[in-house]
């Protein structure tokens, strides 16, 4: 097969007030005609900068310090930005992370694929571009195109301007698609449509594509070759069965593992500790050592050089190196059954072997072993379950947002749940199908239409009570926001924000001093003390969030309330958070609604889960049950969309197609089976 | 090589190296506009070490005279030093400056946050209140004003001023204090029982700190070019008052003389004092740019 | 729809009527309030050697006795009709004075507003093009130094050069006496006052587009773009310029009032015949009739650009569109 694009040792530094950021540190990979190579990492790894230098977007103060890009033998790393002009869009093409911002707001859809048409084929007739125009808004699956050509972006949702972008992306028939992140700002839901999308205009049209993401799940489903980044570098590259299968780096171990599919069944989840390191100084060695438990003494003096395990399969790191100590057993009982197997040898046989446990495993799910874990659970729980103190009752809440006078969206639609003390309840749906407004409801920060909230036997809605409670239900509800970097105020520091509710209500600190209770806070959620000076926007994402719980947590709520807190992390970082949750809820014991868009990591840390569906609940049921034998279909599709990092298996996947109202509007909540209610069509 | 590299050691921990800023403290940092205003600032507060003459004292004699040794700056028509009215004017021009800046920042903060806070029927009537107040001619509305108020002294101007220049910026207000207001941590803040004042104190006026000291040193600006305009068309102070504005409202005598000192030197001085305290005033804004450009 | 449009346009016109009316009332109080003889306007010196009972008569004949509120009535009754009374210092109707003056204001302002209307477009896409470049520098430079210079200085600063020292243009008035037909005349009188109204605002608002366009440079949708292959020509043109026009239309005008009552001050440093210097005497001499007139006129000029700026905003930017198609179609998101 020839090679469409070759990347050699290439190296792009950024200049920075603080000195040079190496995103990519001696690249080198390729890429064949009409195969679609997946770059997989956690983000701060250099994957985008990556892609954008291949086609020289990179921003001014980046640059392409050495190494070389030959598409079709032809080297462009000197080319001028006329030159490259005429490659992009013919050539190659990018189709971006957000849909929202990537679209132009003040023109037509159809007007933008016009325009990207008419780049390369100037002397097209208004009739034939028109023409193409429909036929590529056809190709990415926008149905009735020719009408909604003349819409504005903001008259689509999320899927439907990432198809609009990946029509503009193929309006001249690219050789290379370059997709970053395509799916990371949509619904779960949405997400599988579009993967399979890629894959289908790859099989159609050839287009060989480089799909960029942070979670190994998604990638599984339609890359032919997957390559790991972490710190600027590839350290390791294979044929997707390989890479899955027959993994050899241990960040690709930890990636997999902390995925939410591959610790089904257990009550934790596998995290990888740590976070990818700063690239203005590269830790010296191989990067990845501060974060490996099984790092060599050698990892911290040396880099490793890519070893060759099969001709497609290269990974970097000493422990292929023949005097490497024997880690391979260790790393088997480590990360269990599943990957045990893979982790021995090449062989067919025994891959073969392995799959069939994986997707035994997998298929887990739902059988009758996990049904009766479930209700053993259960009973060991009882004490916090099913017969302690109801400490929320949510009854018949609806809200509404006026549009105009004549015009509402039932936001929230008669939604009745309860939470007892210490119960962790999940809420899960779609984005914009109202758990927020649920959640800010419970706050009292949205008034309901109608309903009532009863805390501790306080009807919260209602004025009087609520006054006369005010103190009580201040400080003993809490609530965490999805995105730390606006919930948590840039002016000030992390050591006052996480005193601050302490402060508000004249509390007393438990542990001594303020300075003492702000240290203590900070070890419960795993930050360091040095973090305690600092400003939000000098951390992390994930650390951002832990600063967020910690000053949620300082006042030793009763009720946790999280609206979507790991939405916008990476999944590494998801299942740190989620391990952390889980933790301090087994250490305080409060009741916790969480709030989240997918099914995947709700199960690891609540005991009953509720599916919402415009504004409704459509479904409620404890976590074992309900993954066990979701009943309404909404429930099933949102299980059957959570990607498992299994290539074959996520392949033979069916997804199911979504209308936005596919499933009859009203209906009553009945109890199927004891605990388990769900909404009957009427 | 020893066989030991090769050991399983597990994960260490490195020592976080501190990230060296590449830049100077003063790059980026109008250096050369503070140093200047400073000094324009100390001679004016000084001036009694620096003025060579009596500023107020008219020596017939010597009138209209173009820069000499004695007369540094030369003398304006009713033969008053140039250069000694310059230090002992400039401070009056400061002040007004100062006090009608305070007093309309004061009211545009007010007004802006009370509408930013206000429900959405008091918002809008307030902001109607502002745009028919804009309406009235800003020049029309001072004179008659300073005619309420009668004859004119620093205190009357600055109050003029100051009550007339109030609306843009409490606009401004209005809008920052709304963004700061639908933000989440305001919400997190109140949900945690945070009563007005403290939101008020500890989240709001640290986040509008930086806009605040923008809006005032352009206030500042804009009230001692309010008040030069006001003197130079005989409205504002009278000649004996000294201030910048009143030295150039003898600027038409001077264009018949062509005595380009008269005009010449206040003008400068006044332009650059305006130039510093702009510089400044951009420095304060909010760095916008900081991403760098896709095209 | 169609209900809907008739709907807006009333409620446009509404608002428009009550602002003027609650503008009249404001302005009338606050010049009553003013200490100062309206009859000096009218009788000059003559006054002085007035007695109480001649006063007492001239007031009357003025309607100036009655209590300020049944002045109001009487005179908003008039105005509906279209009669504004009369210059107490021109003797003649108010419109009649206002007419032979506006035009020449009309003009200075037009040609100054049209320079710095198309000169900000021009400099502000020069600079966002060579962002950072010495070129750009130096444009914002020179425009900071500009902008902090007061306008009235600034006019100073011109006619010492050009009309005292190097007396290559003239220092005052709209004409040469006598040739007030010349039109080439008339012109060269302008240059001048012009160049200063256009000096003293084009840097604000170069600088305005200067920076619209970089924040939209940086927007998602530019990078979109240069993966089609279109250059940074295009993208500047069609996209990015495509975007800030409609909140340029609506700055510019909003700025129409800033703009005339820059000239104002020119107007009188030129003693230039237009409404400036008209309104500069009635306000200090208490020309009463002529002051209210030339408020509302000037009122109604920035109460109008301001809803100008809005339609413009609401109509042409489908971003804002979009929010009233909202209302219309319920939901469309697809």
């Amino acid at each position: 097969m020839s090679e469409l694009l070759e990347v050699k040792h290439l190296s792009v530094g950024i200049d920075t007030v603080q000195g040079e950021v190496e995103a990519v540190r001696d690249v080198s990979f390729s890429l064949r005609a009409g195969e679609i190579l997946a770059v997989v990492g956690e983000s701060g790894c250099g994957k985008s900068i990556m892609c954008k230098s291949i086609m020289k977007l990179l921003p001014g103060n980046a640059k392409i310090k050495s190494g070389s890009i030959c598409i079709n033998g032809v080297d462009i790393t000197s080319y001028k930005e006329k030159e490259m002009q005429k490659l992009r869009g013919n050539l190659f093409s990018m189709v971006f992370q957000d849909p929202m911002t990537s679209l132009n707001p003040t023109m037509t859809i159809g007007a933008q694929i016009a325009e990207a048409v008419l780049i390369h084929q100037p002397k097209l007739s208004k009739a034939e571009v028109k023409k193409r125009v429909l036929e590529l808004m056809e190709l990415v699956g926008i149905e009735r195109a020719e009408e909604r050509a003349n819409l504005y972006p903001w008259n689509f949702s999320g899927g439907m301007r990432q198809r609009s972008v990946l029509a503009i992306a193929l309006a001249s028939d690219p050789d290379i698609l370059i997709a970053d992140e395509p799916t990371t700002s949509l619904d779960v839901t949405i997400q599988a449509q579009i993967l399979d999308l890629l894959r289908e205009i790859q099989k159609r049209l050839g287009t060989a594509t480089i799909l960029v993401s942070h979670d190994l799940g998604v990638v599984a489903r339609c890359a032919d070759r997957v390559a790991v980044m972490y710190a600027g570098k590839i350290i390791e590259t294979g044929e997707t069965q390989e890479v899955y299968y027959d993994p050899k780096h241990p960040y690709t171990w930890g990636l997999l593992r902390s995925l939410p599919a591959l610790s089904r069944g257990k009550d934790r989840l596998y995290t990888l500790p740590g976070m990818p390191p700063s690239l203005i100084h590269p830790p010296k060695g191989d990067a990845f050592a501060y974060r490996n438990t099984y790092a060599l003494a050698v990892d911290y003096e040396k880099e490793p050089p890519m070893f060759r395990v099969t001709d497609s399969h290269y990974v970097a790191t000493w422990l292929l190196d023949e005097r490497a100590a024997n880690v391979r057993n260790q790393i088997a009982e480590a990360m269990g059954n599943v990957d045990a197997v893979g982790a021995q040898n090449g062989e067919m046989e025994t891959k073969q072997l392995c799959r069939k446990r994986c997707i035994e495993k997998l298929e887990s799910g739902g059988n009758f072993e996990v049904l009766e874990q479930a209700e053993s659970e259960e009973g060991q729980n009882s004490e916090t379950g099913q017969n302690a103190e109801i400490l929320l009752d949510v009854q018949h809440l609806s809200h509404v947002f006026p549009l105009s006078k004549k015009h509402v969206i039932r936001a929230v639609d008669d939604v009745s749940f309860q939470i007892r003390r210490g119960e962790i309840l999940g809420l899960v749906g779609e984005s914009g199908s109202g758990k927020s407004t649920v959640a800010r409801c419970i706050m009292n920060i949205c008034r309901p239409y109608s309903g009532k909230i009863v805390y501790r036997g306080i009807d919260v809605c209602d004025r009087g009570q609520f006054r006369q409670n005010k103190k009580m239900l201040q400080t003993d509800r809490q609530l965490i926001f999805q995105d730390s970097g606006s919930s948590l105020n840039q002016r000030m520091k992390v050591k006052e924000i996480i005193l601050e509710p302490l402060k508000v209500s004249h509390m007393k600190p438990m542990h001594g001093s303020y300075h003492e209770e702000a240290l203590f806070q900070m070890k419960a959620v795993g930050l360091e003390e040095q973090c305690l000076n600092r400003y939000p926007s000098e951390l992390s994402g994930g650390q951002r969030q832990r600063v967020a719980i910690a000053r949620a947590l300082i006042t030793e709520p009763g009720l946790l309330v999280a609206d979507e807190p790991i939405a916008s992390l990476d999944v590494s970082i998801q299942a740190q958070i989620v391990n952390l949750f889980r933790h301090l809820q087994e250490e305080h014991g409060f009741s916790f609604l969480f709030i989240a868009h997918d099914l995947a990591m709700v199960e690891f840390l609540c005991d009953r889960v509720g599916v919402m569906y415009h504004g409704r609940l459509v479904e409620l049921a404890p976590c074992g049950e309900l993954y066990a034998n979701p009943l309404h279909p909404y429930t099933k599709e949102l299980l059957s969309a959570i990607p498992v990092p299994d290539p074959l298996k996520e392949r033979a996947r069916k997804t199911t197609e979504f209308g936005s109202d596919k499933y009859v509007r009203g209906g009553r909540m009945e109890e199927v089976l004891p605990g388990h209610y769900v909404e009957i069509d009427q | 090589m020893s066989p030991d590299e090769f050991q399983v050691v597990g994960i260490r921990h490195i020592a976080e190296q501190p990230d060296k800023l590449k830049k100077k403290w003063y790059q980026g940092r109008p250096i050369f506009s503070i140093g200047i205003l400073v000094l324009i600032v100390a001679g004016c507060l000084g001036n009694r070490f620096i003025m060579t003459k009596d500023p107020t004292y008219m020596d017939l004699l010597h009138y209209s005279l173009a820069p000499d040794a004695e007369f540094l700056f030369g003398t304006d028509t009713m033969g008053r030093d140039i250069f000694s009215m310059i230090w002992y004017g400039g401070r009056i021009s400061l002040l007004i400056g100062l006090l009608s800046a305070a007093i309309s920042t004061v009211i545009a903060v007010l007004f802006g946050a009370v509408s930013g806070i206000a429900p959405q029927w008091l918002d809008t009537l307030l902001m109607r209140v502002t745009e028919i107040l804009l309406s009235i001619p800003n020049l029309l509305l001072v004179i008659l004003l300073q005619a309420i108020l009668g004859k004119a002294n620093v205190l009357t101007i600055s109050f003029v001023i100051g009550v007339t220049g109030w609306t843009s910026i409490a606009k401004v207000v209005r809008t920052e204090v709304r963004q700061i207001r639908n933000s989440e941590y305001v919400i997190a803040s109140r949900c945690m029982g945070g009563g007005f004042f403290h939101i008020l104190w500890k989240h709001l006026t640290p986040n509008f700190v930086s806009s605040i000291m923008f809006m005032v040193v352009m206030n500042v600006r804009s009230a001692i070019v309010s008040e030069s305009t006001l003197s130079f068309m005989g409205i504002g102070l009278p000649l004996e008052v000294i201030s910048w504005g009143s030295m150039l409202s003898l600027s038409e005598k001077a264009l018949l003389g062509g005595s380009w000192w008269m005009i010449l030197i206040p003008g400068v001085f006044l332009v650059v004092t305006l130039l510093c305290m702009t510089n400044i005033g951009n420095y304060l804004r909010k760095s916008v740019n900081q991403k760098q450009s896709n095209l | 729809m169609k209900k809907n449009k008739v709907q807006y346009i009333g409620k446009k016109v509404l608002i428009f009527a009550i602002s003027v009316f609650l503008l009249s009332l404001i302005t009338f109080y606050i010049s009553r309030m003013a200490p100062g003889d309206p009859l000096v306007s009218y009788y000059g010196d003559r006054v002085e050697k007035m007695s109480p009972q001649e006063r007492e008569r001239a007031e009357e004949r003025l309607g100036l006795h009655k209590p300020v509120s049944v002045q109001y009535v009487q005179w908003l009754k008039q105005a509906v009709r279209g009669d504004f009374g009369i210059s107490y210092k021109y003797k003649k109707d108010v419109l009649e004075v206002i007419g032979g003056r506006i035009g020449n204001t009309l003009v200075l302002g037009g040609i100054g507003f049209l320079l710095i209307f198309v000169l900000a477009l021009l400099l502000g896409v020069l600079c966002a093009w060579y962002e950072d470049s010495l070129l750009d520098r130096m444009i914002c430079k020179v425009g900071t130094v500009t902008s902090c210079i007061p306008e009235f200085w600034l006019s100073l600063l011109l006619l010492l050069i050009f009309a005292v020292e190097l007396r290559w243009l003239p220092g005052s008035g709209a004409y040469t006496v006598g040739k007030s037909d010349d039109i080439l005349d008339r012109i060269w009188h302008l240059i001048l006052p012009v160049s200063i109204v256009v000096l003293n605002h084009l840097w604000y608002y170069a600088y305005m587009i200067r920076n619209k366009l970089l924040e939209e440079v940086r927007a998602d949708y530019v990078l979109l773009a240069r993966s089609k292959g279109m250059d940074k020509k295009q993208i500047l043109f069609r996209h990015c310029l495509r975007n800030i026009i409609p909140s340029y239309l609506s700055i510019m005008a909003i700025s129409v009032p800033h703009v005339l009552g820059g000239t104002y001050i020119i107007e009188t440093v030129f003693s230039y015949p237009g409404i400036g210097t008209l309104s500069y005497e009635s306000a200090r001499y208490k020309d009463y009739n002529l002051l209210m007139v030339l408020c509302i006129l000037s009122g109604v000029v920035v109460i109008l650009c301001n809803m100008i700026a809005q339609a413009v905003n609401e109509q042409i930017d489908p971003r804002i569109r979009a929010a009233e198609i909202m209302e219309e179609t319920e939901v469309t998101q697809l």
